[in-house]
């Protein structure tokens, strides 16, 4: 066989391109799409949320990442509103490659992605806490925090039960976090033959709240239950109520006790108690992951659901041996027993992983473990 | 009783922050014509930059505040440099857009340097507050309706007994007149624009300890601020603080007697009402076309 210079070029070629093509294939990455607020109110909570998937990826990937490939993070910022978490999903939505996501905590948002989420038919892990954002006839939403209406329960099992009150005070912002946290908790007083003494609702971002507080003061309530969504709205309530002389026991969803508002707050917060999904006490894997993280970033984290939902949807993805959305939703529906930060995983039907909460008390700034409410119907 | 009091109390409170911030859009639209987006951001530096003194470096919490200021007022010459200089021929619509542009650019510059959390500072006092009866006086609210008065007051005497105040009056009157008598009317734009911009930041100092210091600190303030200034009358010095108490007042009550998620709506409300029924505001002259 005749050589010519111009064969040996063209073999030369080849080999380089396919070479450069073995190693593209070599490099090729799962990736796994990221709403998360880098800019807006909640910045401060995106932040954490991301170090927090980011450990994930990392211990993820040292384990094999998934399906043999390293996990990569896709991540569009949804600038804390509505409109900008839409906007974000749909960029990711573009991206074929893209095996699942990573939603909100907010259920606001989820609410406004739902129906694009719908469309893009992949798994999609998400921390909001709104009831009926599992049962939306939506497959493709798999929840990582237990959702409000086990708050609500357990809130009220525990002013009735360890507490033994009864006259309640119940303060929610109206955005859909709030209202599904005041839904589920006068669900639950019905439940019981009760009825609160005041349902106060506020809109988002106030910078007084002295009308609701003399609101409180007036009712004759011997327990406040709040669902704030933003910290410093809570921060200032808490401020407020003290400063007018309010000392009526206090019982709040997961941001009364979060760093950040404890850091405004000070010592406004002290003794109140609050339901929290995560307490880095209150199992082995949430001990762990609150060790490594402090050990990186020199703060305690306040959410393992980011790290939880990463793990779950690698897990999904390895089980099923497949990146087909089908497969991998039917993997993750089956996961039981799977110890997470937040608790014990067993995903219902619905796409609920988690159905209780912890109880924690604030002690000077320390934030208690007290007791765990767990229900399996 | 007791309640309606206290009520009273808060809603001046929050009405002075309001009136405050409202001084400063109406000295810039009296002096140059200008409606100034950054106004709201003007207090959120002010903020910072009293977290970077007293938070930060640890200086003397008032000395802090002084310098802060300051460096405010040093700030408002840079701000009307940028986006008022090169734009003042051009009618008041380009400035506007300009001065939402450096807002924005302010809010994502903060962001940028400090990153999104939100940062308590302390307040003027150690305490509280205290109670008078039934009624709970917070000692920073209280703090905020004396500086803000004070303030009215120092800017009145300025206004009306200093030759400097007749000079900055002639230049918001009429520029051209002004400038052919021999006032520097570019010295008193930029003086304007100094004080404007040290008054927002001492705003933003003052509110801090209540609402904390954060990028979108000043957000719902300002809206509130501009609403505070129609009602009061657009571009009057008096109306401006009384557009914002009355605003302060009035919320405070509807959100109390009415409806509580509704209480942003009562401002906007009464907003809407002035502009229908009286739309020159409290202390605003009825402007027509000249023939």
């Amino acid at each position: 066989m005749l050589i010519t210079r111009r064969s040996a070029l063209l073999s030369a070629a080849t080999v380089t391109s396919l070479g450069i093509a073995g190693r593209a294939r070599a490099a090729e990455t799962m990736k796994i799409g990221v709403v998360s607020p880098l800019t807006g109110p909640v910045a401060e909570a995106g932040r954490i949320q991301l170090n927090s998937l980011r450990l994930a990826v990392e211990k993820q990937n040292a384990a094999g990442g998934a399906l043999g490939q390293q996990i990569e993070l896709i991540v569009e910022d949804d600038q804390s509103t509505n409109p900008g978490a839409v906007l974000a999903f749909s960029r990711l939505a573009e991206r074929k490659e893209i095996a699942g996501f990573i939603g909100s905590i907010r259920s606001t948002q989820m609410n406004a992605m739902a129906p694009d989420m719908l469309k893009v038919a992949k798994p999609v892990m998400f921390g909001g806490t709104d009831p009926t954002l599992t049962k939306l006839g939506n497959p493709w939403l798999f929840r990582c925090r237990p959702n409000d209406s086990y708050s609500g329960r357990v809130i009220v099992s525990f002013i009735t039960g360890s507490m033994k009150l009864k006259k309640v005070a119940l303060i929610h912002s109206t955005d859909a976090f709030g209202t599904g946290g005041k839904n589920a908790i006068l669900a639950n007083l019905e439940k019981q033959g009760l009825q609160p003494v005041l349902v106060q609702g506020y809109t988002n971002n106030q910078p007084d709240f002295s009308p609701v507080v003399l609101a409180v003061k007036s009712s004759g309530a011997d327990v406040i239950v709040s669902y704030f969504t933003n910290e410093p709205d809570c921060a200032v309530f808490a401020r407020q109520l003290r400063q007018l002389g309010v000392r009526t026991p206090w019982v709040g969803s997961p941001s009364i006790q979060s760093p950040v508002t404890r850091g405004l707050a000070k010592n406004a917060l002290y003794g109140t108690y609050a339901v929290a999904d995560f307490v880095e006490d209150s199992n082995p894997t949430a001990k762990a992951f609150a060790d490594t993280y402090r050990a990186k970033h020199k703060e305690s984290p306040d959410s393992g659901w980011t790290y939880d939902g990463l793990m779950i949807l690698a897990k999904g993805i390895n089980d099923s041996k497949s990146t087909e959305p089908e497969k991998i939703r039917q993997a993750i529906l089956s996961i039981k027993k799977y110890a997470g930060t937040e608790g014990e995983y067993n995903f219902d039907q619905f796409g609920d992983g988690l159905h209780g909460y912890n109880i924690v008390i604030n002690n000077n700034d320390k934030i208690d473990y007290k007791e765990h409410i767990e229900f399996t119907d | 009783m007791s309640d309606f009091l206290q009520l009273v109390f808060q809603g001046l409170g929050i009405g002075a922050i309001y009136a405050l911030v409202s001084l400063g859009f109406v000295l810039l639209i009296r002096a140059a014509s200008v409606v100034n987006f950054g106004q709201g951001e003007f207090s959120m530096l002010g903020a910072y930059l009293l977290v970077v003194f007293f938070n930060i470096l640890g200086i003397n919490y008032f000395f802090g505040i002084g310098l802060s200021v300051i460096i405010m007022a040093g700030f408002g010459l840079i701000f009307a440099y940028a986006t008022y200089w090169p734009l003042r021929f051009r009618g008041g619509l380009p400035v506007i857009i300009s001065t939402i542009g450096a807002s924005i650019f302010l809010q994502n510059m903060v962001l940028w340097i400090y990153g999104p959390s939100t940062v308590p500072i302390d307040g003027l006092f150690d305490s509280d507050g205290f109670q008078i009866g039934e009624v709970f006086i917070s000692s920073q609210y209280l703090a905020i309706i004396v500086i803000a008065a004070a303030l009215v007051l120092l800017q009145y005497v300025i206004f009306e007994k200093t030759l400097l105040g007749k000079k900055l009056q002639a230049t918001s009157q009429d520029k051209e007149m002004a400038s052919l008598l021999g006032i520097p009317v570019v010295i008193m734009i930029m003086i304007t624009f100094a004080y404007s911009a040290a008054l927002g930041g001492l705003a933003g100092i003052l509110v801090a300890p209540i609402l904390f210091v954060s990028v979108g600190m000043a957000g719902i303030i300002t809206l509130k601020a501009f609403a505070a200034n129609i009602i009061g009358g657009y571009g009057s010095i008096p109306g401006a603080i009384l557009g914002g108490l009355a605003l302060g007042i009035a919320e405070t009550l509807g959100a109390n007697y009415i409806s509580v998620p509704y209480k942003d709506a009562f401002a906007f409300l009464m907003l809407l009402a002035f502009l229908m029924v009286r739309p020159q505001g409290l202390f605003g002259e009825k402007i027509s076309e000249k023939a």
